[in-house]
């Protein structure tokens, strides 16, 4: 059973998008929006949403799984580095070994009837390399 | 007079249950969703459905509008599972808990598990848990 294969999406970010993003998701963090309060912070600078960045990555899913994904996907993460307003990130799936019990010993309704499920490692990096976003991706095999 | 303040999310105990009323997955937020991330796939429109993480932030966003984040908070993971697609005129209930506490360092880990329903369906149609790392009072303070 060979996981279909998942192609890389890249996006340029910039302090526009992330003043969209935070008037859409109504989450207005000066970390995010206000250039003067956040180049005072730790951060030194303004970060994207890490929900924002991680969309990126449900994009690449959706982009390559189709409705399989919008219905049947399941996605674990965990955010590494925060990305900055001018990043470029990169979104991207290895296969792993598909598995008739994926995720969990408890059957879910990511795994079709007989319990198979695709499995994909995912990560989000920048234009340095560096990962931002790394974890795991689960579609019901055939789903 | 000024408003009172929210309570602070790291000041809420393991349990703690939010009810926020239910809200309509209007055309209005999905677009403005869609333009802010750029993703203009068309399997959206071809299916009827929401893109799931745009349901997930809309479900987060009404979850912490009842609370307050400290400064400095920082969102460190995130789960979310579809069970199944969420249409994209769907009106949505939404119930959620802090699943798990910690405190470590004079860091407070939180863990929000949330679960939307669409169109009074009796199953969640998406579930998520996210993890939010924050500051105890008294470090904030210092």
């Amino acid at each position: 059973m060979t996981a279909p294969a998942v192609a890389p999406v890249t996006k340029q970010l910039s302090q526009q998008q992330v003043n969209e993003y935070a008037d859409a998701s109504d989450d207005h963090n000066p970390i995010h929006v206000d250039e003067a309060f956040a180049a005072a912070s730790p951060l030194g600078g303004t970060i994207a949403h890490g929900m924002l960045v991680l969309a990126t990555i449900s994009e690449m899913m959706a982009a390559s799984l189709g409705e399989a994904w919008l219905t049947n996907g399941k996605l674990k993460v965990r955010f590494r580095a925060p990305a900055r307003t001018a990043d470029t990130v990169t979104a991207s799936a290895k296969a792993l070994t598909a598995s008739a019990k994926a995720l969990t010993a408890s059957a879910t309704p990511q795994e079709s009837a007989d319990g198979a499920a695709y499995r994909y490692a995912v990560e989000c990096r920048n234009q340095d390399g560096e990962v931002l976003i790394s974890g795991t991706a689960q579609v019901a095999a055939g789903g | 007079m000024a408003a009172p303040s929210r309570t602070l999310l790291s000041d809420l105990p393991k349990g703690h249950e939010f009810s926020p009323p239910p809200f309509d997955l209007t055309r209005e937020y999905l677009n403005a969703y869609a333009s802010a991330t750029r993703d203009s796939n068309t399997v959206y429109d071809e299916t009827g459905l929401a893109p799931p993480l745009a349901v997930a932030a809309r479900a987060l966003g009404a979850l912490l509008d009842e609370v307050e984040l400290p400064p400095g908070s920082l969102h460190t993971g995130q789960e979310i599972e579809m069970r199944a697609g969420v249409p994209r005129s769907a009106r949505l209930t939404l119930s959620g808990r802090i699943a798990q506490r910690s405190e470590r360092g004079g860091l407070i880990i939180a863990v929000l598990q949330f679960d939307v329903t669409a169109n009074d369906g009796t199953e969640p149609a998406l579930t998520g848990r996210t993890t939010v790392v924050m500051r105890q009072e008294q470090e904030r303070q210092a």
